[in-house]
């Protein structure tokens, strides 16, 4: 998968999961914990779905804050060059 | 920097079930915190409210609160009304040696003590659509039952004051960073060493707890720590989940909230250790 293809289906679960959000409000660097599109309850699945996406386990206990701030941040963090999401 | 012996202060009386008496100047001491957090908050003209002490279960519930800290909770207990049950409580033992109670038949406990000061306004301004943003305080008895208490530190009852800010992201926002900035200069100018840190909600069992989770990725405490220990306040972002929990609305949309939180008896030990308990050598602004 490349990076657009990545970010694509990372946009369309958020939409999907959040049910409320029109398509234009949500953008690259859109903070989706802080205006709460992903809820508590959903953080877990958007962490099994990273896993599934990127075909390898994230090591929950040792995430730093911040890592999941955006869809640009968690491309980067989980995706490019920093697979373990790691600060 | 002194190390105080809390239980040898003139004027002060620790009670094993985790509560503090004041007199003299120490009494004195708490009302001149609390006036300095209340002139804060009238600064931004927030409004002042006196709550009761109970908070109905139904509306904590809204918040998911029984989930996230059972270990938390204390309950207002009373025996139910039947005389028989009664007349069988006031007959009876009653209670042990070391003070437990046994209960008959109690009533049904639609209730909890105050956990927290700010809830109170959650559920205040429910169903509100509000103009502008809303600045609001008050002070609160609260009550929190933890494994061991220690004087004027951990407590199970214990004096907080608020400062609460409801609107959007970006007034709520704004709200908190105004204040982080007024108390750093505060603690500067009266030389008490604080850090501020991030910091998580003491959730039940947090390893299993998604909120928990969430709060470690997306840091939204922020603690007044004295002395690398001791968190005698801390600002905290509640995003809108108040606001969608209680139906306030600004501009359309779940309402944002935070606010700022002062525990008046962590104050009280940080000053005390700090300066020492002669009033002489408080900060000017506290005598």
């Amino acid at each position: 998968m490349n990076e657009q293809e990545v970010k694509l289906s990372l946009r369309k679960w958020i939409i999907e999961k959040n049910g409320k959000i029109q398509s234009e409000d949500l953008k690259p660097d859109t903070p989706i914990i802080e205006q709460r599109i992903i809820s508590s309850l959903q953080i877990m699945d958007l962490i099994l779905f990273l896993e599934k996406l990127r075909g390898n386990a994230i090591d929950v206990e040792n995430l730093k804050p911040g890592v999941f701030r955006t869809i640009d941040i968690i491309y980067s963090n989980f995706f490019k060059g920093n697979p373990n999401g790691k600060n | 920097m002194g190390r105080i012996k809390v239980m040898e202060l003139k004027d002060y009386r620790w009670m094993s079930n985790g509560q503090s008496v004041f007199s003299g100047p120490l009494l004195q001491l708490f009302f001149r915190l609390d006036e300095l957090f209340l002139n804060w908050a009238k600064e931004i003209k927030a409004k002042e409210f006196l709550f009761p002490t109970f908070v109905p279960t139904l509306e904590l519930k809204k918040l998911d609160y029984f989930h996230s800290f059972p270990h938390l909770i204390t309950f207002p207990v009373t025996l139910d009304q039947d005389e028989e049950n009664l007349k069988r409580f006031s007959g009876s033992k009653m209670c042990n040696a070391d003070g437990a109670i046994h209960l008959t038949k109690t009533s049904p406990i639609k209730s909890v003590l105050n956990p927290a000061a700010c809830y109170h306004f959650y559920m205040e301004f429910q169903n509100n659509k509000l103009e502008g943003p809303l600045y609001l305080t008050t002070r609160a008895a609260c009550f929190r039952q933890e494994k061991q208490y220690i004087p004027l530190q951990r407590q199970w009852h214990f004096s907080m004051r608020e400062i609460v800010c409801l609107g959007t992201a970006d007034e709520v926002k704004s709200f908190l960073s105004k204040f982080q900035t007024q108390l750093e200069s505060f603690f500067k100018a009266i030389q008490l060493p604080i850090q501020f840190q991030n910091a998580t909600d003491p959730f039940f069992n947090p390893s299993r707890n998604p909120k928990y989770l969430l709060q470690k990725l997306d840091p939204v405490k922020t603690e007044m720590v004295y002395d690398g220990h001791l968190a005698i306040g801390s600002l905290n972002f509640h995003r809108n989940y108040f606001g969608e929990a209680f139906q306030i609305s600004r501009n359309g949309e779940d309402a944002f909230s935070g606010c700022v939180a002062f525990g008046l008896e962590r104050w009280i030990y940080a000053l005390l250790n700090q300066f020492g308990s002669d009033e002489p050598d408080w900060p000017e602004v506290l005598k």
